[in-house]
């Protein structure tokens, strides 16, 4: 039941721009709303992902853990459309632009970081390997934390003027790694005594 | 160290993560998506076709003749505006700029001219509005998107000769609006721009013929989110170079500020003419994408001065690096 709900959740910005982009109700500009919203839900998603082991600790559910995987593939999926839609109506498939732009545009470096991260998690997301990485794997997948810090300098470097929806962002992600570090502590300093 | 809390307490906790989290997604989408929904709700981009047809009158004595070339939908060209008075979405132009009072509107001329003065805009149009030249030129945005738009207005060369300039005059200054209490943008705590938006050419830029003194768009003169009621319109120039919502031009000898040029000087020059082969730091300038409204866009080359090299190349002596 509550799988359902979360891949329901998940899924619907994209049903909804999917719809918006065939009625033609994306606004003027409907490539750039696909660019700019697939990368919003990307950083959403994330954003989801660092909180919830808070919520789940703090509410004693431990379920909640488990929903991890599920809503980062789906954060994995909606930057994979951010890159797509980039390369598409941006660069128009032209792929030497891509190297140039990656050699000159520090904003695009930190957004496919981001990305060649979650690739890197979604495609060890699966059992086999974490029962092939073990300890490794543990330390791959905190590289959620950099994924989110790169995503909100990729955001904060594309802003022409108003910091409003970027500054959030950065802030939000600096609480919940701070909220990690912490939570990190307590825990060693509990086992310690 | 043992905490011992009760089942109920996890409970209650349960609780309030849930409506949390049903808060934070209400606000995100009201935030974000509110100006969308009313905006879908309102729009029936169908109908807007039928005003795209301009009045006979208009086109008889416009150099260009609008069946040559596919214009911009003027949904498009009104509902997708940069205009950071009102907001820096591009839709906020359009549905944040109700408060804005168009008349009466005045506008100070003075600085190194022998005519100094305050005048109505309805006087410096020099005829009334529907007898206006209508131009259709590319509009070129520094974020590498282009229009093609109809503009009514006249010469601004004819608006400044009047005034007669004097010899020393070297720069035009244009100061734009200042009325936060009009437009949420002046308002806003988060825009790093400073207000009033101020712009300048060089008076040989200003004098151009294709420097154009413009009152309205499609025939249209009560549109706030295009810069009415009077801005200038400058296509050989990235779009921030044509000041809206103008209330003074003052003539100087030394170069006057340009707000986006004073805000990131790396990234906007002083000239900003649209060079392809130098990019903009954080995106090339190399293509555009064209808007022409319905969802449809092409991507297309840019070309240097936007398509206006031949006319106004001359006025760029030397290594284009000092004109970007």
């Amino acid at each position: 039941m509550i799988r359902l709900f979360v891949h329901g959740a998940c899924a619907t910005p994209a049903l909804l721009l999917l719809a918006g982009w065939f009625n033609n109700r994306l606004g003027v500009d409907p490539e750039k709303t696909l660019i700019w919203e697939s990368g919003i839900w990307t950083f959403n998603l994330l954003l989801v992902v660092l909180l919830l082991p808070i919520v789940a600790n703090w509410t004693q559910w431990p379920t909640l853990h488990r929903y991890r995987r599920a809503v980062g593939l789906w954060a994995f999926s909606y930057a994979t459309c951010h890159f797509l839609f980039f390369i598409t109506f941006l660069l128009g498939w032209d792929l030497n632009r891509l190297g140039e732009e990656l050699q000159e545009r520090p904003y695009i470096v930190f957004g496919f970081s981001a990305w060649l991260i979650l690739v890197a998690m979604a495609a060890t997301s699966n059992r086999a390997a974490i029962r092939w990485l073990r300890k490794k794997w543990r330390v791959l997948h905190l590289w959620v934390y950099a994924a989110a810090g790169l995503a909100a300098i990729h955001y904060l470097l594309m802003v022409r003027s108003h910091y409003g929806w970027a500054g959030t962002y950065t802030g939000i992600v600096i609480l919940l790694i701070t909220a990690r570090f912490i939570r990190v502590r307590k825990k060693k300093a509990t086992r310690d005594c | 160290m043992v905490r011992v809390t009760d089942q109920s307490v996890y409970k209650r906790r349960k609780f309030i993560a849930g409506a949390l989290g049903l808060a934070a997604l209400g606000s995100f989408s009201t935030l974000r998506y509110r100006g969308r929904m009313s905006a879908s709700a309102a729009q029936a981009p169908s109908d807007e076709l039928a005003i795209e047809d301009p009045a006979p009158s208009a086109a008889d004595h416009s150099p260009t003749n609008l069946a040559e070339r596919r214009i911009t939908t003027k949904y498009a060209a009104t509902h997708y505006n940069n205009a950071y008075e009102f907001g820096w979405n591009k839709s906020d132009p359009a549905q944040r700029s109700g408060d804005f009072q168009m008349r009466p509107w005045t506008v100070t001329i003075d600085g190194l001219c022998h005519r100094p003065g305050t005048f109505d805009v309805d006087d410096l149009m020099g005829t009334p509005f529907n007898q206006l030249e209508e131009r259709i030129y590319d509009f070129r945005c520094v974020e590498a998107w282009s229009m093609v738009i109809p503009y009514n207005g006249r010469p601004l060369r004819d608006i400044l000769a009047a005034v007669e300039p004097m010899g020393s005059a070297r720069y035009v200054a244009f100061t734009s609006v200042l009325r936060p209490e009009e437009m949420p943008g002046q308002a806003s705590l988060f825009s790093s721009l400073e207000w009033p938006y101020v712009e300048a050419l060089t008076l040989q830029e200003a004098m151009h013929p294709l420097a154009f003194a413009t009152f309205g768009v499609y025939g249209d003169h009560q549109l706030p989110q295009n810069g009415m009621p009077f801005r200038i319109t400058l296509p050989w120039k990235y779009g921030f170079k044509s000041a809206k919502f103008i209330t003074r031009i003052t003539f100087t000898e030394e170069q006057p500020p340009a707000t986006w040029n004073l805000t990131n000087p790396r990234e906007y020059g002083w000239y900003s003419n649209v060079y392809p082969d130098i990019d903009h730091p954080r995106w090339s300038q190399a293509t555009e994408r064209r808007i022409w409204g319905e969802g449809d866009i092409t991507r297309m080359p840019s070309r240097p001065f936007n398509g206006y090299a031949d006319a106004v190349a001359h006025l760029y002596l030397g290594d284009k690096k000092q004109y970007r």
